[in-house]
């Protein structure tokens, strides 16, 4: 082999050893979830979830000043949505216009420590879902451009249901490297599997990221009737009409005045 | 206390559900009526998904309707021809309501169906109800009685084909109008969540001249038929009787009817018939404001597929 050709394989090896990611990031997330099946029965109403998570830092990463930021991203299960405008027709107001928002997270709730533009940058928040302009544009099923205003109600009535929430300040650093995130659940929250995830931010780039996940479900006596109405709907429909009717005879027994 | 609707998906106040359900049982009491009329919009507006709330007031008047029959059973006052017809053809219309129900859910144009069909039907009868019971109300101050209801008094309903003998309401009509009214309101009962009592009972007093005495127990009959019908349907179809939801309203229905009834035998014919219209108008007002008033949020955002809103 000549020395001619050594240098060209010589030089794509020094390439690929500064182009090689490191072997571990300097920063590692563990997380925690306070539990990860919510069961619905009788009395439920709402929720509360807390999240815990440290950052592990290997002995050799130098601790840098600049501060740690968290966000924890929580998609409920992907649900398709249609937003529909009343428009005045003949002196009424009826549905005219709609737009569809597909596969959206049916529950959506992002965690931060600081508001997510001081956090990072608009290109790692589309790639990651955070923050509701992510999920907005996700949910754009062609090359169309959806009005704004549309995007806008969508988003104003999933936070007026409780369903969508952007909440800054919801995590909170017990110690430098300790950190707690509360994540409220509404009564109305819907059921499925929850994805939570968790990302590490300094200086708007991302060191570390763990994944969770929460279940919602119906337990007991609710589960079991939701069951048996969906695989059974007539029989279903036929024992609540025999408890009415047993319901209306018991009452007219009771209060019998002839 | 709060109970959560397994069906509904969401959690309710008891106490506010009996109340509820009393309150309009109190009502349906005083003036012999189902009343889900009023407990569907009722609902609605504290927050039970439309299709869930259509669908669970039927079976509550399914209830509602039982508790009343009983006493007409027992009173011999219930014509079973007549309501074995009614109840027959409703099924059909009732069968085509639940079928429209799901298309227009479909189609994001329910809301405004049912906001229609009750500003049209609410507000017509309930018009008719308060112009009749106000003129009879003036014909008695000035002195003059009702004309009583003579046997073999005729109108065109009399003239069509295909004629039925109907023993207890000493009735020899055709069957044609007694189907096309039972197909009628088995429709709107389904589409509109109410029992249609309050349209039944002047189709048969003023236009198949039904007796009096028969008149409301043959319609509570056909009630519980149509309404037992349409609950299944709805539970067959759009899973969405939540039967939680549904003892609730039946417990405090069944409860306040009983109180509603004895305040309204110390009332006169013609001022119920005049309160009922005017509650009836009302209720149809009420939607037509929805639909002409400038709404304060005119976008509203339904799922297709997937988990429910």
């Amino acid at each position: 082999m000549t020395a001619r050709r050594l240098v060209p394989v010589l030089l794509g090896l020094l390439l690929a050893v500064v182009a090689l990611p490191r072997t571990a990031p300097a920063e590692q997330l563990v997380t925690a979830i306070s539990t990860d099946l919510v069961s619905i029965s009788s009395n439920f109403n709402g929720s509360q979830i807390v999240f815990f998570g440290s950052i592990e830092r290997d002995s050799q990463s130098v601790s840098r000043p600049a501060q740690y930021e968290i966000a924890v991203a929580v998609f409920g299960p992907p649900t398709n949505v249609v937003a529909r405008r009343k428009v005045r027709t003949f002196g009424l107001w009826i549905n005219r216009e709609a737009e569809a928002f597909e596969e959206v997270p049916s529950f959506y709730a992002l965690l931060t420590t600081s508001p997510l533009g001081d956090i990072v940058g608009e290109p790692i928040r589309q790639r990651r879902g955070l923050g509701f302009r992510a999920i907005v544009d996700e949910s754009q099923a062609d090359d169309r451009i959806r009005p704004p205003r549309f995007e806008a109600a969508f988003l104003r009535l999933m936070q007026a249901q409780g369903r969508y929430s952007e909440v800054p300040g919801a995590v909170e650093f017990l110690s430098p490297t300790l950190f707690r995130a509360n994540l409220v659940l509404p009564p109305n929250v819907p059921l499925g599997t929850f994805d939570v995830r968790v990302f590490l931010f300094r200086d708007g780039v991302q060191l570390s990221q763990a994944s969770e996940q929460l279940t919602i479900a119906k337990v007991g006596f609710e589960q079991a009737m939701t069951t048996f109405s969906r695989e059974h709907g007539l029989l279903y429909g036929l024992a609540t009409v025999l408890m009415a009717t047993l319901t209306g005879w018991l009452a007219s027994v009771i209060f019998r005045r002839d | 206390m709060d109970v959560y609707l397994p069906i509904a998906e969401i959690p309710m106040n008891l106490f506010l559900l009996l109340a509820m359900g009393g309150a309009v049982g109190f009502i349906s009491g005083l003036f012999g009526v189902g009343g889900g009329f009023l407990l569907t919009p009722l609902l609605i507006f504290s927050g039970i998904p439309a299709a869930v709330a259509v669908a669970t007031v039927s079976s509550q008047i399914v209830a509602s309707s039982a508790s009343g029959a009983a006493a007409y059973i027992r009173r011999q006052a219930i014509d079973f021809k007549l309501a074995g017809f009614l109840t027959f053809s409703g099924l059909f219309g009732s069968a085509a309501g639940v079928w429209l129900f799901s298309i227009l859910r479909q189609l994001g144009q329910l809301d405004l169906m049912l906001a229609l069909a009750y500003v049209v039907f609410l507000g017509t009868v309930g018009a008719l109800m308060l112009q009749e019971a106000v003129r009879s109300m003036i014909a008695i101050r000035r002195g003059k009685r009702e004309a009583p209801r003579r046997p073999g008094q005729h109108n065109w309903v009399h003239g069509l084909p295909l004629k039925v003998r109907f023993r207890r309401s000493r009735l020899y009509i055709s069957a044609l109008p007694i189907v096309a009214l039972g197909a009628a309101i088995g429709f709107l009962g389904a589409i509109l969540g109410i029992g249609g009592g309050f349209l039944m009972v002047p189709a048969l007093i003023y236009l198949l001249r039904v007796p009096t005495a028969m008149v409301v127990g043959t319609t509570l009959m056909q009630t519980i038929g149509t309404m037992a019908f349409a609950t299944i349907m709805h539970a067959g179809t759009n899973y969405s009787v939540d039967a939680v939801l549904g003892l609730a309203l039946m417990v405090g229905g069944v409860i306040g009817a009983q109180f509603g009834a004895r305040v309204g035998q110390r009332l006169r014919g013609e001022t119920l018939r005049a309160l009922l219209g005017l509650l009836v108008l009302s209720v149809g007002v009420r939607f037509a404001v929805n639909l002409i008033v400038t709404p304060s949020e005119p976008y509203s955002l339904t799922t297709f597929g997937g988990a429910g809103l």
